[in-house]
């Protein structure tokens, strides 16, 4: 499943500009194995002062900061690179043990922020919505994908033509999906978007969820729009005829 | 009385020690006044008394010896020169025969009937004064030569009286006017305390609801409340810091857990997508990186629990609608309990509590995958969030097995799985849920649902003064900040 994230990635044209500032070397080497793997090209800072001296010279499309860094605290480097009126997104890794670190951390600046220790798929995902993010908000009323149609005024969705019942939960769990399309989006970040609940269920929730909408939204049609990635969560996609 | 919103009715200071203390002093200040002041008035009084009676003493001896050289003409010649020299203010003078017929003197009558048998005698007058007629009190002493002859020697004393009256009256002004000026006064103290004693108390209540950088007011007088603040404040300082070592040990702990795992997880994740590798060694990695999760799920609780305890999380607390977030989580539940053939349904109401709103969804979270877990096939799990004047009370009810009453403490503890037969979730779920109840300060109960177990956790009423805190928590259902895409 990686394979396909991955190949997803290299479509790109343009290159894809990552900073990490990580000092566990191990741990470095992990996510800089898997980023370049991803088509990214990333390069790595091993403690804060270095980390803040490259994100301060060089331009990023993002950054991916431990929080515990030698010489400086990783959301120190955000706040200053925020003072500093820098908007590269920033997702902040922590293996801190308080409940409310993730608060903190959004609050310094940070714009997602991820425990260790986490699928690398779940990084993936994150960073690529961290991305999508920077493009620019889309100020839109209809989003489409095929033929699903979504009119985000009057929430209501159609496919191919005929309105699909749906909960306002399914709608906004739908519109998370199609907001994303193409794009794999995890369990948690399904949890964290759509619920605005931060928690990992014992039991597999979200999947029930996703198969509620399926019988709504792709029952009765050839062509499946909501994908399951194995191991990472789901991803919208119209793969054509 | 000047009656202000924020202090409580007027009726309550009358119950606090300090107002108690006030009237008492008060109380012990007038009557000490009074005492003062009334010696002096029946001093006073007495000697004012004793100087008219000593002149009257004098002048009747005088005029006594007078009698004895010059008899009774030599007596009216005096009371005449006297009279044309008017001497003393006030003087009455009368000397009578035996048939107490006037000889001489400045009154006109003999003023009694008969010979009265006092030797000091007082009786009123009538005089011309200020144009019209008034009555003057006399005071006045007799003696009887031996020939039948009497004298009468007094003094007018109205003026003596005028004085004693005037006398009187400042003395209970006075200590009326000490009285109300002790009350004002204690009033006032009392009040002045009872404001500091409120500052004081509502800067504690602020803290123990997770404002812990607060501290209590110095007022810079260096009285007694400013060391007591002074003591408290030292005293949080330490308990600051130890929080904060709290925090850091949870920080290092974590750290060094989640590293390794993180390292584990990464080199598991390599091996899996590198190597070509056969299906049961994939499915061995597929099984380790399950296992990574579920450490690192009882990891997190076990951070969460401690956290609860320690009490440090209530610093990002804020009023949150119970209801709401009981609703949502039910809601995110349901179709998975209804696929295991459970039904989970919520009755809520609006129910404001202040609360840490990722711990209290931990706690809805455990709550039912609990009864998920032990209610059995087919059963029923009920929610319910109601506001009450005594605050929320939440409620997980289910109808499965229910726990018996003996083991019902037991359950609370961490570790503690009841059902052997039952291996799902870590055994410290309850705990978990206990130690964010406690957090929260409500009160966690397992009663018997009759069949079942219902979990009842009530929340104390939410703080008046946190409403205005109400328009900064944002409403569950808007994404957070950082899932927006």
């Amino acid at each position: 499943m990686r394979l396909g994230i991955a190949l997803d990635a290299r479509r790109r044209i343009i290159r894809v500009h990552l900073l990490l500032i990580e000092d566990d070397p191990e741990a470095a080497h992990f996510v800089l194995k898997g980023l370049r793997e991803g088509g990214y090209s990333v390069e790595h800072a091993a403690d804060g002062r270095d980390g803040l001296f490259r994100a301060t010279e060089g331009t990023y499309d993002a950054i991916i900061t431990d929080r515990m860094l030698p010489h400086m605290d990783g959301l120190a480097i955000v706040q200053l690179l925020r003072q500093q009126g820098c908007d590269t997104p920033v997702l902040v890794l922590s293996a801190l043990g308080n409940v409310d670190d993730r608060v903190r951390g959004l609050r310094a600046g940070g714009d997602d922020y991820l425990t260790k220790p986490f699928a690398f798929v779940e990084l993936l995902a994150r960073v690529e919505a961290l991305l999508r993010r920077k493009s620019g908000p889309q100020a839109t009323t209809a989003l489409k994908v095929g033929d699903l149609e979504l009119d985000l005024l009057g929430r209501r969705a159609r496919r191919a033509g005929r309105e699909i019942d749906l909960t306002s939960k399914e709608f906004t769990l739908l519109e998370f999906l199609v907001r994303r399309a193409g794009q794999v989006v995890t369990r948690t970040m399904l949890l964290e978007g759509v619920w605005d609940l931060q928690f990992d269920p014992q039991t597999n929730l979200i999947d029930v969820h996703i198969s509620r909408l399926r019988q709504a939204v792709d029952r009765g049609f050839n062509r499946v729009l909501i994908h399951t990635v194995r191991g990472a969560g789901y991803v919208v996609r119209d793969d054509g005829p | 009385m000047m009656a202000l919103s924020d202090r409580p009715p007027f009726s309550s200071s009358f119950r606090t020690s300090a107002f108690r203390l006030a009237i008492a002093y008060c109380l012990l200040f007038t009557v000490s006044v009074s005492t003062l002041l009334g010696a002096i008035y029946l001093i006073t009084r007495n000697v004012l008394a004793n100087e008219v009676d000593n002149v009257i003493l004098i002048e009747l001896d005088a005029l006594a010896d007078e009698y004895d050289r010059e008899g009774q003409s030599g007596v009216s010649a005096e009371l005449a020169r006297l009279r044309e020299s008017w001497g003393r203010a006030g003087a009455i003078y009368l000397l009578v025969d035996p048939a107490l017929e006037k000889r001489a003197g400045n009154l006109s009558a003999w003023p009694f009937a008969g010979v009265p048998k006092e030797r000091w005698l007082e009786f009123d007058i009538e005089a011309l004064r200020d144009g019209g007629m008034v009555r003057d009190p006399v005071r006045a002493r007799v003696v009887e030569f031996p020939d039948g002859y009497r004298l009468l020697v007094g003094t007018e004393v109205s003026e003596r009286r005028q004085f004693q009256q005037r006398f009187r009256a400042a003395t209970l002004w006075a200590i009326g006017l000490t009285a109300l000026l002790g009350a004002l006064m204690g009033l006032w103290l009392s009040r002045r305390l009872m404001a500091r004693v409120r500052a004081i108390s509502s800067a504690c209540q602020q803290i123990v609801g997770g404002d812990f950088a607060r501290r209590l007011p110095v007022g810079g007088s260096r009285d007694e409340f400013d060391s007591l603040a002074v003591a408290v404040n030292h005293v949080l300082t330490r308990l600051d810091e130890q929080t904060m070592t709290v925090r850091a040990t949870f920080d290092s702990a974590a750290h060094d857990l989640r590293g390794p795992l993180f390292r584990l997880r990464g080199r598991l994740e390599e091996l899996q997508g590198s190597a070509r590798l056969d299906a049961e060694a994939s499915g061995s990695i597929d099984r380790a990186l399950k296992d990574i999760d579920s450490v690192q799920r009882t990891l997190a609780i076990l951070l969460q629990i401690a956290q609860a305890e320690s009490g440090a999380a209530l610093a990002e607390s804020a009023r949150l609608d119970l209801g709401e977030l009981v609703q949502e989580i039910t809601e995110l539940y349901e179709p998975a309990a209804h696929a295991q053939g459970l039904s989970l349904s919520c009755d809520v109401e609006v129910a404001w509590v202040n609360g840490h709103r990722q711990l209290l969804t931990q706690l809805l979270a455990n709550l039912i995958e609990n009864a998920v877990n032990y209610a059995g096939a087919g059963a029923l799990i009920r929610l319910t969030a109601r506001a009450r004047a005594e605050g929320v009370r939440l409620e997980v009810a289910d109808n499965g097995p229910g726990i018996p009453v003996g083991d019902r403490e037991r359950a609370l503890r961490p570790f503690v799985r009841l059902s052997r037969a039952e291996s799902a979730g870590s055994g410290l779920g309850l705990s978990l849920v206990a130690a964010i109840a406690r957090l929260h300060e409500a009160r966690l109960t397992l009663e018997d649902n009759a069949p079942g177990l219902c979990v009842v956790v009530q929340f104390q009423a939410a703080r008046p003064e946190d409403a205005a805190e109400q328009h900064a928590v944002p409403p569950a259902a808007a994404p957070r900040v950082s899932a927006e895409a």
